[in-house]
């Protein structure tokens, strides 16, 4: 049984460096994302805001798609 | 499964386990050492709602035994390269994967890899292809893949961005993504000044470079939140989902620039029709099929339209059609014919050269429609190869010759200057005579309002 064992580095190395920059990587992301929530909160406030396009959490489970079979647009 | 006989050349570097075909298939046998990984996958139900939205291939589970298991992937007719992606496209092969590795951490998985090679483009969308990539989240460890994103995908649509989509090209010299500090060199400096790109690239270069020599695991481990990891991809989504090419200019009547005559263009298209639709040919391959519009017309009647062209902004263009029509059987392809994307990798096995791929595939045409004067007069390509190069890639040609009457011919000979007379070749003769060495010519119609002639070949057995 192999459990929470993982088969990383058995496959390729992810680079020291790689790996202690993401926590700076991710203290900036956490920065930037908080001011555009902020900026985004101020202008939603004054009814500035676009409806909100895909983001990294929507995943549509019922995509629709044309066969190849019926007819194409013009 | 009883022989690794048939192990696919690209499937070796994952110890989980490898690509075989087996008859006209391509299976996935799974070794023991990730049984553990795969049978918590699928108790989680991992991959249901993931091949439900069409962001991962979907499988059915063949065979099993104590050696092996053996999926049966949803079968792919052919394979596209990072290499031979539009900017859009490989933007969108980028957003899947961070995509793919928010909805692993949902459900305390994760990306062990994230290669470019993991993507490709079928039924008209990116779809992840590696169903062994996902591995088990270890609490509070950083992503072990973030530098290979980096540097399969960040990098090279940064680079694009300031370098136009050539940039990309790149990828077919460096099969393991484009270095960090080859890309934090050619960033301009103002660059440094961006958050993400401070820290996604010019930081993590300096830090691989202190670092490089460093291989004892650290006596501390490395720790990083979920909720961080999280923020770093949001983050990577968003500036990459801005990200376009500054070179982009107006779209829209692109196809206007190449001066048809409505009544030559309505005839090309009505003849095309008559010789595929009604010759009930249903995979074709389109070169130089610029954005897909006579492919287009062929559409409803095929299985595959593969529409390959040297222009990025056509193909660029071309694909957004796709997505916008959501069409499932046009696949947009960046491709020179006068040098195709070679075997690169192991062996030079590792990825195969597109030409092999494409009669792996087996188009049962080929369309050259304007494209011979390109190759022969900008390209210098003898009459005689690129038949043979035709011959080659299906039984069926439907080639287009503007004679030297042909404004576009008329400039491409001028552009030779003192050396026009070497290439009085051109001509529909030498053309015919050259081509008949391979082809007989089945039919042949002169396009109205035009000094083009439109040819169907068929190879002589």
């Amino acid at each position: 049984m192999m459990g929470y064992f993982t088969m990383m580095f058995l496959y390729f190395d992810p680079g020291l460096g790689a790996m202690l920059v993401q926590a700076i990587v991710a203290a900036a992301a956490g920065i930037v994302l908080f001011s555009k929530n902020f900026m985004y909160k101020v202008k939603s406030f004054f009814g500035l805001t676009k409806s909100q396009k895909d983001g990294i959490d929507t995943i549509d489970y019922e995509q629709d798609e044309k066969q190849p079979n019926e007819e194409q647009g013009s | 499964m009883k022989s690794k006989a048939h192990r696919h050349p690209a499937s070796f570097r994952d110890p989980s386990g490898y690509i075989v075909k087996e008859g006209s298939s391509i299976k996935r046998v799974i070794n023991p050492i990730y049984f553990s990984v795969y049978d918590a996958l699928c108790k989680a139900n991992f991959f249901t709602p993931l091949f439900k939205a069409k962001l991962l291939i979907s499988h059915v589970e063949q065979e099993r035994s104590e050696e092996s298991i053996v999926l049966l992937p949803e079968q792919i007719q052919l394979v596209t390269y990072p290499y031979e992606w539009s900017f859009h496209q490989y933007k969108q092969a980028a957003l899947l994967t961070l995509k793919l590795q928010n909805y692993a951490l949902d459900r305390d998985f994760s990306l062990k890899d994230a290669s470019a090679y993991n993507v490709t483009f079928h039924r008209g969308r990116p779809v992840f292809i590696d169903t062994l990539s996902f591995d088990f989240y270890q609490k509070d460890s950083p992503w072990r893949a973030y530098k290979q994103f980096i540097s399969h995908f960040f990098a090279p649509l940064v680079l694009a961005h300031y370098h136009g989509a050539e940039a990309l090209k790149m990828m077919q010299t460096h099969i393991d993504g484009i270095p960090v500090a080859l890309t934090a060199s050619m960033l301009p400096k103002r660059t440094k000044l961006s958050p993400t790109l401070y820290t996604n690239i010019h930081l993590m270069a300096k830090m691989e470079a202190k670092h490089k020599d460093e291989y004892k695991p650290k006596s501390r481990e490395i720790k990083l939140s979920k909720k961080s990891l999280r923020n770093l991809l949001r983050s990577l989504y968003d500036y990459i989902d801005k990200l376009e090419l500054k070179e982009q200019t107006e779209w829209g009547d692109y196809y206007n620039k190449t001066n048809y005559q409505p009544e030559s263009f309505n005839f090309k298209k009505q003849q095309i029709q008559k010789w595929i639709t009604g010759g009930d040919m249903r995979r074709v391959l389109d070169l130089g099929g610029n954005d897909g519009t006579f492919a287009r017309v062929l559409l409803k009647d095929l299985d595959l339209a593969v529409v390959a062209d040297i222009d990025h902004t056509a193909v660029d263009l071309n694909f957004a059609q796709v997505q916008t029509n959501k069409e499932v059987n046009m696949l947009p392809l960046w491709f020179d014919v006068s040098q195709p994307s070679p075997g690169i990798g192991w062996s030079n096995t590792e990825r195969d050269s597109i030409l092999k791929r494409l009669s792996a595939w087996g188009p049962q045409a080929v369309l050259a429609l304007a494209v011979i004067h390109h190759m022969t007069l900008s390209g210098n390509i003898p009459f005689a190869d690129s038949a043979r190069f035709f011959a080659d890639l299906s039984s069926f040609l439907v080639i287009e010759f503007p004679n030297r009457n042909d404004s576009w011919v008329d400039s491409l000979l001028q552009r030779k200057r003192e050396f026009i007379n070497h290439f009085d070749h051109y001509n529909q003769e030498e053309f015919e005579h050259a081509y008949k060495v391979h082809f007989n010519i089945v039919e042949k119609v002169e396009i109205p309002g035009s000094h083009r002639v439109l040819y169907l070949m068929k190879t002589r057995q």
